[in-house]
């Protein structure tokens, strides 16, 4: 088999992971190469997602069986695998031609997990060591691989993540049989421990080497099984606090085996993976909590509103919020502005008085923001302040029609897309 | 009015902005010598001053920048220079006069029209440098060499080639302007930036091969369930595919 059909197979199988941050680290020293501390996106494929690596498994060959997977043992599909020395001179002649950022390598397990972490650390080995490779290396680690080949991977890549995919140990157990939440969160708690106690040591010996300096990260396939919104985002928010992960990637399920315990999906979720990436941002850039946006009651993410704009119609007696007096906490809070905007607002109310005309300059988008907020006492929304008539209103913007009908919602689910990939609100 | 003309120099505009900030006018503006003197016709009742290149001038004009304005002052004008906009010379020009009216606290004022036109023409090319940084692509030469051809719409070579440097110090390597006939060459730990209209190039042999690895990745990593060719234009706009070989 020729080396484009054998990439072409791998990198069919790889596209599934949802991850492509290049972001995070920043490698010194000789050689070709550097990593980008605000990460690059090199292109971007006919699905709108950023290519920034050189993502490829390194065999498709695989022991396991897990239902959602392209590359379960029962597939029929195509099988190839790459040596080291052809992954590491393909991502190094790419990245030669800045086609790519860096490498993304993972893996079926072929014969035993041992074997298989062993041949990526030593495609990862020679990229760094005979090519002199300082540019970005994200690399899977294989649950089940002994411990101290799971210690290496960390030290010769920027980051390293094991792949949860059921938020749930029962789903696991029905999907993925061989696998449970032991075997996954134990190599995510051990890489956690690493990269901890490293870092720890570089606070006090700079020289000290650094270990997945882009930290580690993971991902959940949305709408294979009955998780709810409310599961998935408690799961996410430990994932932040106690695995200290970057990021928690979601990937909405598309069927790519045919299973009788899977459920038939006309398409995959892209408007509830959208609404879960916005909730994630939430919790990790605007202070919320899990718990502030879903509860028993209400354990689905809302497909017609953004989780913020959800939120602050349930909490309308907090608003409306003057914005010359607001600290930057409460205006994140606010929907429709952001990150960059409340930042603009609290260096532009230095230099005076802010009216509601300005807001727009800022950045901030009022079509949402106008019925949160006061501009030097003056209110440009509705009168009488009811959540549903916000609702209503809010709905007229995205579809004058009026009502939200099926067309609405795909129109949504457009909307939705195009937003997935910053995440922005 | 007043049109003080600079000859497309970074000295030259600086030192034009000093001389209408010395001899002022309400109304006067700062132009490129080649827009004045090329298609359009000179306006009838404007006095036009050819401002020349002083280095001492062009300093003190850095001082102010520096001295009067925030920590981004002066970067907001290398960059909403280099965006080679028509209004961007007067939109400076405005700018200084806040600065030295207000000092540093004009920077916050983000909601007036004379920060905000200096700030979005700065962020515009600050975005494009950023975007090239991934959309330069190298072609191997039969001598090693790599080559780019791009075709920015804002001047951003200059940011860019740090970047590179640090990237593939080891190689020698040209990224060529080919909408502004100009090139950054980086030869044996060298830079330079210098005129180019047209390269010789003889490709490696192995350079097809690569290139069609490249291709055929780039078309199987899409998932066809989510295709989505809106939120692709968005991303790289049709004006930037014409360099990028995987769009080839």
């Amino acid at each position: 088999m020729d080396l484009q059909r054998k990439l072409e197979i791998l990198a069919d199988s790889a596209k599934y992971d949802a991850s492509c941050a290049s972001s995070g680290s920043d490698r010194g020293g000789r050689g070709a190469g550097a990593a980008h501390i605000s990460g690059v996106c090199h292109s971007w494929t006919a699905d709108g997602r950023c290519v920034s690596l050189l993502k490829v498994l390194m065999t498709n060959e695989c022991v396991y069986d897990c239902a959602y997977c392209v590359n379960r043992r029962s597939n029929d599909v195509p099988r190839a695998s790459l040596t080291p020395d052809e992954i590491a001179s393909l991502a190094f002649e790419f990245y030669k031609r800045n086609y790519i950022e860096g490498l993304f390598l993972s893996s079926g397990i072929a014969g035993s997990p041992d074997r298989t972490m062993e041949l990526l650390l030593e495609a990862v080995r020679k990229l760094r060591r005979e090519f002199r490779f300082n540019g970005y290396v994200h690399l899977k680690v294989i649950p089940g691989a002994d411990r101290t080949l799971i210690d290496q991977a960390g030290l010769w890549a920027d980051r390293v993540s094991v792949n949860i995919e059921l938020p749930t140990d029962k789903s696991l157990r029905l999907l993925a049989p061989g696998k449970t939440k032991e075997t996954v969160l134990g190599p995510m708690d051990r890489l956690a421990g690493r990269i901890a106690a490293y870092r720890d040591e570089r606070r006090s010996i700079k020289s000290a080497p650094a270990y997945a300096p882009a930290g580690q990260s993971t991902q959940l396939i949305i709408g294979a099984t009955p998780e709810t919104d409310l599961e998935i985002m408690k799961l996410s928010e430990a994932l932040y606090g106690k695995m200290r992960l970057k990021r928690v990637y979601y990937s909405a399920f598309v069927p790519v085996s045919r299973d009788s315990r899977l459920p038939a999906l006309a398409e995959p979720p892209l408007l509830r993976e959208h609404r879960l990436y916005q909730a994630d941002w939430l919790l990790r850039f605007y202070g919320f909590t899990a718990d502030e946006l879903l509860d028993e009651k209400h354990p689905e993410l809302d497909l017609a509103f953004d989780p913020k704009t959800v939120w602050a119609l349930n909490n309308l007696e907090r608003f409306p919020l003057e914005v010359n007096t607001a600290d930057y906490e409460a205006l994140l809070r606010v929907p429709g502005i952001g990150v960059t905007s409340a930042r603009r607002i609290l260096r532009a109310r230095r230099a005076g008085t802010l009216k509601l005309d300005d807001l727009k300059k800022l950045g901030v988008v009022m079509k949402r923001a106008v019925y949160f907020v006061t501009a030097a006492g003056k209110y440009a929304g509705i009168k009488k302040e009811s959540g549903e008539a916000i609702k209503v209103k809010l709905l007229e913007h995205k579809n004058p029609n009026g009502q939200l009908d099926l067309f609405g919602r795909l129109e949504l689910a457009k909307e939705g897309l195009a937003a997935t990939v910053t995440g922005q609100l | 009015m007043r049109r003080y003309l600079h000859d497309g120099s970074f000295t030259g505009f600086l030192t034009a902005l000093a001389l209408a900030l010395e001899r002022g006018g309400a109304d006067c503006a700062i132009a490129p010598q080649r827009a004045a003197g090329g298609a359009s016709e000179p306006e009838l009742f404007a006095e036009y001053i050819s401002a020349g290149s002083d280095p001492g001038r062009a300093a003190a004009m850095r001082e102010l920048f520096e001295r009067r304005g925030s920590a981004g002052s002066w970067r907001h004008a290398r960059y909403a220079f280099l965006s080679e906009n028509p209004g961007s010379g007067t939109a400076l020009l405005a700018y200084a006069r806040l600065l030295l009216e207000k000092g540093p606290a004009a920077d916050d004022m983000l909601a007036d029209g004379r920060v905000r036109r200096v700030h979005a023409l700065s962020a515009a090319v600050g975005g494009e440098a950023h975007m090239f940084k991934g959309f330069v692509r190298f072609t191997e030469l039969a001598d090693g060499a790599l080559y780019s051809r791009i075709e920015p719409e804002h001047n951003i070579l200059p940011l860019i080639t740090g970047h590179f440097r640090a990237r593939l110090g080891g190689f020698n390597w040209v990224i060529h302007d080919a909408r502004r006939t100009s090139a950054a060459l980086y030869f044996k730990g060298r830079l330079v930036i210098a005129p180019l209209e047209k390269a010789r190039l003889e490709e490696d042999a192995g350079e097809a091969l690569v290139r069609e690895l490249w291709k055929h990745f780039f078309r199987t990593a899409a998932i066809k369930e989510r295709e989505n060719p809106q939120l692709q234009r968005r991303n790289v706009p049709l004006k930037y595919r014409k360099n990028l070989t995987e769009f080839g």
